[in-house]
C-alpha cells in the first residue's frame, strides 16, 4: 500500500493529464544546473522558436489520431506546399537550374514565379500553401471515409506520391529569394518571442475551441472511441473523417510555411526524417494511437518535451549517435510511463 | 489549472534564478571553442574531410563542438543555432546545400560569429563567410581531358555518359560543366551523351545507371560527378559483362573526381583511368587558418573565397603524384597502421 504522501504524488504528479509538463519543467530545471546557458534567453529563444512549426504539425496529427486515423504523409504534403508556395512566390531563378523544370517558360522565369515582386506575394502565396495542403487532406481523407482504405496504406500512398511530386516539380532543386515579408514569419520576433508562436497561439486556440466547445468536436472523439455507435447515433461520420484529415493537411501548409520561412526557401525534400518526431511528440504528449484521445496541450507538452530533448542533447556536445540512442531510450521511458499510469488508472489504484 | 499556474510560476522564478547564477558563475578558461557542423558522414570524402579538421582544430589546441545535421538543412540550423547560444567563437560548416548554407551563414552573421564554409559554398554571396571550394570545373576538366586522350585512342566515336550528383549543390553543376567543356572541345569523338542523375544516392545512382546501360549498351566511357558510386558503376558495368580492365577488349574508359581509396586501388588494378583529385587536406588547412586568424582578430563577419585548383592523377602521372591523392594516403596509412 502507499502511503498518503505517495497517494498524492501518484495522483497529482504521475497520474495527472499534466504529467508531461511536469516532466518538461522538471527536466530543465535540473538541466539548467548542469548546463551552461539552458536557460539563457537566447536558447529559450531557439526551443521556442523550434517548437511551433512542430506544434502545428503534431495538432494536425492529432485530429487524425483522435478519429483513429493515421497521417503519414504530413512531412510530403509540407514538402510539396513548400515547392508550390515558393514556384509562386520566388522573384529570381537562375536558369541553368531551372530551364529544365516543365514550367518554365510559362509559369517560371528568370523574373521568378508569377507572384515574384508583387506586394501580394506573400499573402496569395500564403493562402495558396494552406489551400493545397488542406486538399492533399481531402484526397486523403476522402480515400479513408468514402473509399474505405486504411488510412496507413491512403497516407503511405500519399506520402510517396507527393514527395516525389515535389522533387518532380523542382528537378530536386531548392527555390530561393522568397518575399522577406513571408521569410519574417519564419525568423521575425517581438523581444524573444518569435512570429511563429504567435501563429500557433491561433491554430491552438482555434483547436481547441473547436474540440472543447463544438458538436464536431464531441464527434471526433466519438469516431475515434467507437465509429459503429457514432454511426448508430447519427454523426456524419464520413464527413467528420474527411474533416480529420483535411485539418492535417492544413496544419502540414501551416507547419510548411514556418518551415520554408525559416530556411528562406522552398525545399523538396523539406522534413524528410520529422515524421517520427510528430508522432512521438503526439504520443509522448498522451495522444492515443487507438483513437477517441488527445488534447491541444497534450500536443503542446509532448512537442516541448521533444524540443527540450533535441535542444538539451545538443547543449550537452554529444554525438550525433549518441544524441539519437539517448533520445530513442527516452521516447521508450515516456511510452513506458505512459502505460504504467493508464494501468494505474485502470486498476483505480488512488 | 491552479496548480499548473502554481507550478509554472515557481519553475519560471526557479529558472531565472538558475539564468542569473549561470551568468555571474560563467568562466572563461580562454580555449577558443568551435562548432563543427557537418552535413553527413555518407562517402569516403566527408569522413575524410571530417578527420582532416577536427584533428587539425584539435592540434591547435581548440575545442570542437560536433553537430551531424544527418542531411537536415532545418535540423542543422537548429544545431548552429544552439552552438551560438553555447558562446562558440567561431563555426565551420559543412552545409548540406548551397541554398541552406546562405540561410545559417546569415545565422552566424547575426550573431556576430565568424563562419568557414567547407568544400560546399553558399549559392550566393549575400551573406559573408570564409569559403573553400575546389575548382570542381577545372578539376572534371582535367580528368575528362585525359579520358579524351584515350578515347580519341580507341578510334572511332564514343558514346559518354555523365553521372551527375545532386544539382542543387553547386559542385555538382560545376563537374558536370567541366565534363560538357571536354565534349564539346571534342565533337569529333564523342557521340551525344548520356546524362544519369544520382542526387548524390548510391541507390539512386544504381538504378538510373542500370536502366542507361540497359538502353544504351555501347557507352564507352563513363564519368561519374564523385568517386564515392564507383561500386555501384563497378555493379552495372560486371552485371553487362563491361568491367574489363584498361588494355582488354572492351574497356570503358572510367574517371571520376574526388580522388578516394577506391578510386585509387582501381586505378592501381587499370579500371579506371583518371581522376581529378580535390586536396582536401589543403582545404582544411587554408579555412581553418583563416577562421583562427578572424577569430584572434576579432572579426566577426570575415569574407575570402579560397579555391582549390586540385588537379587529375591519370594513368600516365600516377607514379609521380599519387602520393599528393588524399585516396592514396589513406590508404598507405591503413597499411601501416595494420603492419
Amino acid at each position: 500500500m502507499l502511503s498518503k504522501a505517495g497517494k498524492l504524488f501518484v495522483r497529482y504528479f504521475l497520474l495527472s493529464e499534466n504529467f508531461v509538463l511536469y516532466l518538461s519543467v522538471l527536466y530543465f530545471v535540473v538541466l539548467s544546473l548542469f548546463i551552461p546557458h539552458m536557460a539563457s534567453g537566447r536558447n529559450l529563444t531557439n526551443v521556442s522558436s523550434n517548437m511551433w512549426p512542430l506544434f502545428a504539425l503534431v495538432v494536425g496529427q492529432m485530429f487524425v489520431l483522435i478519429v483513429g486515423g493515421l497521417d503519414l504523409s504530413q512531412t510530403s504534403i509540407m514538402a510539396f506546399v513548400s515547392v508550390i508556395g515558393a514556384m509562386l512566390m520566388t522573384s529570381e531563378l537562375d536558369p541553368a537550374l531551372f530551364e529544365n523544370n516543365i514550367l518554365w517558360g510559362t509559369l517560371l522565369a528568370e523574373t521568378g514565379g508569377p507572384l515574384g515582386g508583387s506586394v501580394l506575394a506573400t499573402p496569395v502565396g500564403i493562402i495558396v500553401m494552406l489551400i493545397v495542403g488542406a486538399l492533399v487532406g481531402l484526397v486523403n481523407g476522402v480515400s479513408v471515409a468514402k473509399l474505405k482504405m486504411p488510412p496507413f496504406m491512403v497516407t503511405l500512398i500519399s506520402m510517396m506520391f507527393f514527395g516525389g511530386l515535389a522533387i518532380f516539380a523542382t528537378r530536386s532543386e531548392n527555390i530561393m529569394h522568397l518575399p522577406a515579408s513571408f521569410v519574417a514569419v519564419g525568423r521575425g520576433q517581438v523581444g524573444l518571442i518569435p512570429y511563429s508562436f504567435f501563429i500557433a497561439l491561433i491554430l491552438a486556440t482555434g483547436t481547441h475551441y473547436i474540440l472543447r466547445h463544438t458538436v464536431l468536436g464531441q464527434w471526433f472523439y466519438s469516431v475515434g472511441k467507437n465509429v459503429r455507435t457514432s454511426m448508430v447515433s447519427g454523426v456524419p461520420t464520413q464527413k467528420v473523417i474527411i474533416i480529420a484529415y483535411i485539418f492535417s493537411g492544413f496544419c502540414a501548409g501551416v507547419a510548411s510555411i514556418l518551415y520554408s520561412a525559416r530556411l528562406e526557401a522552398g525545399r523538396p525534400t523539406l522534413g524528410q526524417d520529422l515524421l517520427l518526431d510528430v508522432i512521438g511528440a503526439a504520443v509522448i504528449g498522451g495522444i492515443s494511437l487507438y483513437g477517441g484521445k488527445g488534447k491541444v496541450h497534450w500536443a503542446l507538452f509532448g512537442v516541448l518535451f521533444f524540443a527540450l530533448l533535441a535542444n538539451s542533447l545538443n547543449m550537452m556536445n554529444l554525438s550525433f549517435f549518441t544524441v539519437q540512442i539517448v533520445k530513442g531510450i527516452i521516447i521508450l521511458m515516456a511510452a513506458a510511463i505512459d502505460v504504467t499510469r493508464n494501468r494505474l488508472i485502470i486498476r483505480g489504484i488512488v | 489549472m491552479r496548480l499548473i499556474y502554481i507550478f509554472l510560476t515557481v519553475t519560471i522564478v526557479a529558472v531565472m534564478f538558475i539564468a542569473g547564477c549561470r551568468e555571474q558563475g560563467d568562466s572563461d578558461d580562454g580555449t577558443l571553442t568551435v562548432c563543427f557542423a557537418f552535413q553527413d558522414l555518407e562517402t569516403e570524402f566527408w569522413v575524410a574531410s571530417h578527420k582532416a579538421i577536427t584533428e587539425t582544430l584539435m592540434a591547435k589546441g581548440i575545442r570542437v563542438i560536433e553537430r551531424n545535421g544527418n542531411e537536415d538543412a532545418n535540423r542543422q540550423l537548429e544545431q548552429v543555432r544552439d552552438a551560438i547560444t553555447q558562446g562558440v567563437d567561431g563555426i565551420v560548416l559543412i552545409p548540406q546545400d548551397g541554398e541552406s548554407a546562405v540561410t545559417i551563414v546569415g545565422e552566424a552573421n547575426r550573431a556576430g560569429v565568424p563562419i568557414a564554409v567547407f568544400n560546399r559554398p553558399p549559392s550566393n554571396r549575400s551573406n559573408p563567410a570564409l569559403v573553400v571550394v575546389s575548382d570542381n570545373e577545372s578539376i572534371s576538366e582535367k580528368a575528362m581531358a585525359y579520358m579524351a586522350e584515350e578515347a580519341r585512342k580507341v578510334g572511332g566515336k564514343i558514346k559518354p555518359l555523365i553521372v551527375v550528383g545532386d544539382l542543387g549543390d553547386k559542385n555538382a553543376v560545376a563537374r558536370r560543366q567541366g565534363f560538357y567543356n571536354i565534349l564539346k572541345a571534342n565533337p569529333d569523338i564523342f557521340l551525344p551523351h548520356i546524362e544519369v542523375p544520382s542526387k548524390w544516392d548510391s541507390t539512386t545512382a544504381l538504378a538510373n545507371l542500370e536502366a542507361a546501360i540497359q538502353s544504351n549498351p555501347d557507352v564507352g566511357l563513363i564519368f561519374t560527378s564523385s568517386d564515392f558510386l564507383y561500386p555501384q558503376i563497378k555493379a552495372v558495368l560486371e552485371s553487362f559483362g563491361k568491367w574489363k580492365p584498361r588494355g582488354e577488349e572492351g574497356h570503358v574508359i572510367l574517371g571520376g573526381v574526388d580522388g578516394d581509396t577506391t578510386a585509387y586501388r582501381w586505378m592501381q588494378d587499370g579500371y579506371v583511368d583518371a581522376t581529378g583529385v580535390q586536396d582536401l587536406y589543403y582545404e582544411s588547412e587554408v579555412l581553418l587558418g583563416a577562421l583562427i586568424e578572424a577569430i584572434e582578430a576579432g572579426e566577426a563577419t570575415p569574407e575570402k573565397w579560397m579555391y582549390d585548383l586540385g588537379f587529375a592523377l591519370t594513368q600516365a602521372n600516377m607514379a609521380e603524384r599519387a602520393s599528393d591523392m588524399w585516396g592514396c594516403r589513406l590508404l598507405e596509412e591503413a597499411k601501416v597502421k595494420n603492419d
